[in-house]
């Protein structure tokens, strides 16, 4: 099953359906930057955190492993308010 | 010795001029008597501890008489803004500084809006205010000049009307001319989450400031005048050029502060199984107070004293004009959460209407968000009946409800006087001791967002150590929630000092990276730079420790270097500690709620995370040795005696 991933409204808030395998979150992104190479670049700004199935990763993020039909979202975290 | 004679003592010791050409004067303010008195803050102060938060504990450490009580009018209540504020972009703010009567250790709150500029422009960075006026007053600054008004025409208005009926009987311009700070009606009442409002949303928040301001018989500060610049050593514009664009080219302020405000934050607080829910029995929300679904209600965003950011979202329900609370400011993070999940609130436009009316009402959203989210578990258990509530059965979820406690605790009308106590409810008998179990509160201040900590150790250890209590806006080492810096060893042993462990839920060197970030705060709110704008709190791009030194050197003349600075951060940590502990604080002070230690958390990908003790403690221990304190908490002799010769030099 392909992976689909949430793309945030900075980002254009679509969701993206990567077919090719892929069984790491860094791999994920190489796959995303083909997909919608405009994204690619962007995806380097360190606000971006990334979730699997609604849950938030915050280390050891590019070898995480991914399942077919995991959805993942990249969550933009800023992280302190008041 | 009682105040007058300590001010007295103290205003014999201070410079009469100024010690660089923008300094503002400090001026000694008698409401019993209505004389003031005026002085400089000195030269050693300013590079000891700088000016606004920093100097607010160098007036405080002097004139403090702890053998009184914090509502007693002899202990002065402090007004500062920092070397910078007014001047640079971002630096809008200052603090407020005393006894706390809501948690019994030091008072000492940050607000932005236009007032801590403002009082810059009337030359004055400091106000201290002690004696109880015979009546109700307001004091009026006008061009640098104090004059007195009757305040009784003014007392029992809540935020909304005291801005109408200011603005009328004055006739300055918000924003263009005239600034205030007020208590409303919950303040009057000695209300222990009352704060001091510093704008339609602005607060002096924590500590109980509104019922501090109130036991002077003071029901508002008001400043009229122009703005202008200030006469410097050195230029400084070209410079603030250059902060600006800094500040406008951090991707989380372009991304996320401008266009949203903090609401941002909700959501990768809920994914993360960290969102503090019915007063932290859970920790994950609904996805129906994302941010995403506060845009309708957005129409657009302000901000404070030249701050290009303009990080405050506005709000406006669509209702008909009649419905005083159908638009406001806000709503921030900290209110979105205290008001949502820690209630049990799923309603959008609900958070939205209880936000402005918390604005109206004067309350600081933190404490007393958290107070009713207390009594709701308290009443869930049984330990609280409708004996104790006098009839309201009390349950989450009920935003009717939550409105009329808010309107109750402001008059301090049956229930509402027991919310009124804020943390002190068992102190004062209105709960059993049974109660303590499950407030979240550390050093008597209960939380200040609503980020559950269990996950986080470096949060965990900053919401402890915290001098005013558990509070997060002290010490939060926030980018442990950014995995890319924590993927990234390198350049996360640069930010903080040394290495420190990337996974979030370790214990391992976190104490560098609160020590770091304890520092660098205490400077920015010295210098008077919003913390959202301050490197590491939201970015580690922000302007930090070498723009606040060019800038310093700029306005003052004052070399001060990043390092030194870095010293002047732990000086201000240091002086409060010292502080408390006249107050009777020690390293049992310095603590997390029980729940966190004994219930494991149950959402998320880090299920079962919890605090343990021996690791807290072993990590608390660690973090004094690189503090230069004691295992109780206080400077080492050495350093205690080198700070007390500099405060009491003359």
């Amino acid at each position: 099953m392909p992976i689909s991933v949430r793309l945030p409204a900075m980002l254009g808030g679509e969701v993206v359906t990567i077919t090719e395998r892929v069984e790491t979150i860094g791999q994920l992104v190489a796959a995303l930057g083909r997909a919608r190479p405009g994204v690619s670049g962007q995806l380097q700004d360190a606000i971006f955190n990334f979730a699997v199935n609604d849950e938030m990763l915050l280390h050891d993020v590019p070898r995480h492993p991914l399942n077919d039909g995991d959805v993942v979202e990249i969550v933009p975290a800023i992280s302190g308010g008041c | 010795m009682g105040i007058r004679d300590r001010v007295a003592r103290l205003v014999s010791e201070l410079p009469k001029e100024p010690q660089y050409p923008a300094q503002g004067r400090t001026l000694f303010v008698d409401l019993e008597t209505g004389e003031i008195e005026s002085a400089y803050t000195p030269r050693r102060i300013l590079e000891t501890l700088l000016s606004g938060r920093g100097a607010n504990m160098f007036y405080l450490y002097r004139l403090l008489d702890e053998s009184l009580s914090p509502l007693h009018p002899d202990v002065p209540l402090i007004f500062g803004s920092g070397v910078l504020t007014g001047i640079v972009p971002s630096a809008a703010r200052g603090n407020c500084t005393s006894w706390a009567p809501e948690s019994g250790v030091i008072l000492d709150s940050n607000c932005g809006d236009y007032f801590p500029s403002f009082l810059r422009m009337n030359g004055i960075d400091h106000l201290v205010l002690y004696g109880r006026s015979p009546q109700w007053s307001l004091m009026l600054i006008r061009e640098g000049e104090v004059e007195w008004r009757d305040g009784a025409p003014y007392v029992g208005l809540d935020n909304i009307d005291m801005r109408d009926r200011i603005a009328a009987a004055l006739g300055g311009v918000w924003t263009r001319d005239m600034s205030m700070v007020n208590i409303t009606r919950a303040g009057e009442n000695g209300v222990l989450t009352a704060g001091i409002m510093g704008g339609p949303k602005a607060i002096y928040a924590r500590g109980g400031t509104g019922a501090k301001m109130a036991s002077l018989h003071l029901k508002a500060i008001v400043t009229l005048g122009h703005t202008h610049e200030f006469p410097t050593p050195q230029p400084y514009k070209a410079y603030n050029r250059q902060i600006a664009q800094k500040l406008l080219g951090t991707s989380v302020v372009k991304h996320a502060l401008s266009r949203v405000g903090t609401p941002f934050l909700y959501r990768p607080s809920r994914l993360l199984g960290a969102m503090g829910t019915k007063n932290n029995q859970e920790t994950t929300w609904t996805d129906a107070l994302d941010a995403e679904h506060i845009d309708p209600y957005r129409p657009g965003m302000e901000g404070c004293f030249r701050c290009p950011v303009n990080c405050r979202p506005q709000n406006d329900l669509h209702r008909d004009l009649s419905d005083r609370y159908g638009r406001g400011d806000g709503p921030e993070y900290v209110t979105l959460g205290k008001f949502g999940p820690n209630l049990g609130i799923d309603n959008v436009e609900a958070v939205i209407r209880l936000n402005n009316i918390c604005n109206d009402l004067g309350f600081d959203t933190a404490s007393t968000g958290s107070a009713i989210g207390w009594a709701l578990e308290l009443f869930q258990r049984g330990i609280i009946t409708t004996t104790h509530t006098r009839g309201l059965e009390l349950h989450w979820g009920d935003p009717e409800l939550v409105e009329r406690l808010l309107f109750m605790t402001a008059v301090r009308e049956g229930f509402g006087d027991v919310l009124a106590a804020g943390t002190r409810a068992v102190e004062q008998g209105h709960y059993s001791s049974e109660a303590l179990k499950y407030r979240m509160a550390v050093k008597g201040l209960m939380q200040s967002d609503p980020h559950d900590a269990r996950i986080l150790k470096a949060f965990a250890l900053g919401l402890a150590v915290a001098t005013r209590g558990m509070d997060h806006l002290r010490n939060r080492v926030t980018l442990e929630i950014n995995a890319k810096i924590n993927d990234d060893p390198a350049f996360k042993e640069q930010l903080y000092g040394g290495p420190v462990s990337a996974a979030p839920n370790s214990y391992i060197d976190k104490e560098l990276a609160v020590r770091r970030c304890e520092n660098i705060y205490a400077v920015g709110d010295s210098v008077g730079m919003c913390r959202f704008t301050t490197k590491l709190f939201n970015s580690p791009s922000l302007p930090g420790l070498d723009e606040f030194s060019a800038q310093i050197a700029n306005v003052t003349g004052f070399s001060l270097t990043p390092e030194e600075l870095d010293r002047i951060g732990l000086n201000v940590m240091g002086v409060e500690r010292m502080i408390n502990h006249r107050l009777g604080v020690t390293r049992k002070d310095d603590t997390l709620p029980d729940r966190w230690f004994d219930e494991p958390n149950r959402h998320g990908a880090y299920k079962g995370e919890h605090i343990d003790r021996a690791e807290f403690d072993a990590l608390l221990s660690r973090f004094y040795r690189i503090s230069n304190l004691t295992e109780e908490g206080i400077p080492i002799e050495s350093w205690r005696r080198e700070l007390e010769a500099t405060m009491n030099a003359h």
